[in-house]
Formats: structure tokens, C-alpha cells, sequence
């Protein structure tokens, strides 16, 4: 699940714009989503936004429960592929890429389109509270 | 005597044949983990035979699988 910071979640459009943003900056990237304050998929590539709403539900319950605490960022490398999971501004984001990816860059490219993302939902006249950001 | 551009173009091509074989030599020994990272900058790895680290590539392997079914854009 996304951290405590949400208020409202963004429009799907907003996020659908966010992702083909993050995908167009990470010639690596094989498929990501964006989720909502509640963990619902508010945008994802492909044709399963269920999926990733179970996966990436699971790998935060799993990352979570490893020592007890919520954790902010995640990177799993395996011989298949990389997992990155982010954590910011209420909102979550999750990508798989190829193998070597350039982590920092990655994680960074995340942090900016989910920050991006909340700051645009908040700026927004018909939206709700203002947030605090991370 | 060498020309400046002939200095700066080796200077480069020193440059980048040193990223190249970093990155061969990183592609070598790189091994599967799991980190993850808290607030405040700290993080931990999990070892894949761990109970924990299991768990992660289990969630892992899903979410590439679900992301393998598509073409890469």
C-alpha cells in the first residue's frame, strides 16, 4: 500500500500521463503502474491492472512485514528482470525493467512522477486539501 | 605535436571505455538481491534463501511476469 500522505487520489487521466511520461524516460522499462492511495490501480501498462493491483499489494505486504516496518523504496534484481517499488506523496509506483538497470536513475525517474503527480492533484481548483508532499 | 580536438576526442574515448568496462564488470558480478530502503536513508538486504528475502522474489517473480506479457514499448 501506498504511505499515509494521501488525501485524494489523482485522476486516472493525470496518471495515465505520469506513466507514459515515467515509460518514455526509461528506455528499460517493461511495464509499471501507478497506484492510489487505497493501493487501486490508477494507471498501468498492459492489459491486467488487477494484476498488478494483487502483485504489487503483495510485494509491499511482504516488503512491510520483512522487519516490521513500512518501507519507502524497494529494488529486487533477479536473472528475470528488476522490480522497483516507490513509495511517495500518498501515492505508489511499481516497474519492472530489464536486468542492470540503472537503479538510482530509476528509483529518481519514480520519486519525480509520483511527486509530480500529487503536486498536480493538489494544485487542482475541484480537488480536495492542499498536501504536504513526502 | 597532437591537435586539442585529436586530445579531447581520446580523453573521451578513454572516458568511455573505462564505463564500458565497468559495466561489463558489474554485468559479471551482479548476483539476485533484494534491498529495501526505509525512511531516513537507511536499508537492508534480504538474502534469497531468507524467509523474507523468498517472500520478495516470490512478489517479484509476479510482477515480471505480468509485465512480460506485453511488448516492450
Amino acid at each position: 500500500m501506498p504511505d499515509a500522505a494521501a488525501a485524494t487520489a489523482p485522476d486516472r487521466e493525470s496518471a495515465e500521463g505520469a506513466l507514459a511520461f515515467l515509460a518514455e524516460m526509461s528506455p528499460d522499462l517493461r511495464g509499471a503502474a501507478i497506484l492510489g492511495p487505497e493501493g487501486e490501480v490508477l494507471a498501468a501498462t498492459g492489459e491486467a491492472p488487477e494484476r498488478w493491483q494483487e502483485d504489487a499489494a503483495a510485494l509491499f505486504a511482504a516488503a512491510d512485514g520483512a522487519e516490521g516496518a513500512p518501507v519507502e523504496q524497494v529494488h529486487i534484481a533477479t536473472e528475470q528482470g528488476e522490480v522497483f517499488a516507490v513509495r511517495n506523496a500518498g501515492l505508489a509506483a511499481v516497474t519492472v525493467t530489464d536486468r542492470f538497470a540503472l537503479a538510482s536513475l530509476m528509483l529518481f525517474d519514480m520519486r519525480s512522477t509520483l511527486r509530480r503527480l500529487a503536486s498536480s492533484n493538489s494544485s487542482s481548483p475541484e480537488r480536495g486539501q492542499p498536501r504536504s508532499g513526502d | 605535436m597532437q591537435k586539442p580536438h585529436r586530445i579531447v576526442l581520446d580523453r573521451v574515448s578513454a572516458y568511455a571505455d573505462e564505463a564500458a568496462a565497468f559495466m561489463r564488470r558489474r554485468r559479471v558480478a551482479r548476483r539476485p538481491f533484494a534491498r529495501l530502503y526505509y525512511p531516513h536513508g537507511r536499508s537492508a538486504d534480504h538474502a534469497q534463501d531468507s524467509h523474507s528475502g523468498a517472500e520478495l522474489f516470490v512478489a517479484a517473480g509476479r510482477l515480471i511476469e505480468v509485465a512480460g506479457k506485453q511488448e516492450k514499448g
